[in-house]
């Protein structure tokens, strides 16, 4: 019990240290998943505390997670005007970038001789981990796992993504919030509203989206597909 | 405390939405998961009126702007598989690399060219 209460105070120190790093400084090198998850691994391995006793606390912290991943529907109802407007561009940039994040990551892992386990949850990489999380349940995949992978996309595209849409000559700030939103999720909507307020409603509503599309239409295929 | 208060009911709220949106998926038995039904379903809600905005938005606001917080604790759960990126760092690099590399390129150039188009009309 105990073991518990100190875990998920940790787990709340690590967070609100590494966000204040972040907002201090703004670098997207300061990344508050990755140093809150730094600080706690070590901690607990220092104090010799295993993962079973960490996972107790750590299934009471993510029960808020279903009701925050239901939330997005508010800015997605906010920026409505704009999903009308630009209704098609939308639908078929996501839907054909949803699709070709799946496939690039799973024909690379299956080819490099990965597990079923890793390709499915690596199958999910470009959604927030909600999603990720429960494509991988309904799947076959690993939560942690697929979590992990999540990071390490919106990381890569928060450090590199404006950088490269720029090398592509991809300058509309629709196209550029769509793709930072689609593939980088909530990292990239970060980055794409420090651009601009227009690129980061995009992004915005592109994180909701890809993920909708992917969590209702992954499962079934992946299923289908690897078996 | 009035302000908590609300939050807190807010958030209750959305949770209902949340239950309401996994119940659909297990009495339907549909491959969908349950916060992308309750995701859908509060979006209808709100389009058709029957919710208003300010009832949950605070309570939205709150739980979007600390939504990095819930990653946290499953990223912990990567301790239990440093052996696999140790034996296969370098393929699950390439295949974030490039995965997300080519997705950028598709978006953005579909987008831009339907963008385009729309213009022209």
């Amino acid at each position: 019990m105990l073991v518990i209460l100190f875990t998920i105070i940790l787990t709340i120190l690590a967070y609100l240290g590494a966000r204040y790093l972040f907002m201090r400084y703004k670098s997207p090198w300061l990344n508050v998943v990755v140093i809150s998850t730094a600080i706690i691994i070590i901690t607990l391995l220092v104090l010799d505390i295993p993962y079973q006793a960490y996972s107790q606390g750590a299934d009471i912290m993510t029960y808020l997670l279903g009701p925050a991943t239901v939330a997005l529907a508010v800015p997605l109802y906010k920026n409505r005007l704009l999903l009308k407007k630009y209704g098609w561009a939308i639908f078929v940039g996501i839907g054909a970038g949803s699709l070709v994040s799946v496939l690039t990551a799973v024909f690379i892992t299956i080819y490099g001789g990965l597990t079923r386990e890793v390709i499915i949850s690596i199958a999910s990489k470009s959604v927030t981990i909600p999603f990720a999380v429960e494509i991988s349940r309904l799947s076959g995949g690993n939560a942690a796992l697929a979590a992990a992978f999540v990071v390490a996309t919106g990381t890569f595209g928060s450090v590199f993504g404006r950088g490269l849409l720029t090398m592509m000559r991809i300058t509309d700030p629709v196209a550029r919030g769509l793709a930072l939103g689609t593939v980088s999720h909530g990292q990239g909507t970060a980055m794409a509203l420090l651009e601009g307020e227009q690129q980061g409603a995009m992004a915005g509503m592109a994180m909701a989206l890809a993920g909708m599309l992917t969590s209702a239409c992954a499962p079934y295929f992946l299923n289908l597909w690897i078996k | 405390m009035l302000k908590v208060v609300k939050m807190v009911g807010q958030i209750v709220l959305l949770w209902v939405i949340y239950w309401l949106g996994n119940k659909i998926m297990s009495m339907t038995g549909i491959a969908i998961p349950g916060n992308v039904i309750g995701m859908g379903l509060l979006f209808v809600l709100l389009s058709c009126g029957i919710l208003k905005l300010e009832y949950i938005e605070e309570g939205a606001g709150f739980l979007l702007k600390h939504l990095l917080f819930f990653f946290v604790p499953y990223a912990v759960g990567l301790m239990n598989w440093g052996s696999v990126f140790y034996n296969y760092g370098v393929v699950l690099f390439v295949a974030i690399v490039l995965g997300a590399i080519i997705p950028y390129f598709i978006v953005g150039h579909v987008v831009q060219f339907f963008h385009r188009e729309d213009k022209q009309c």
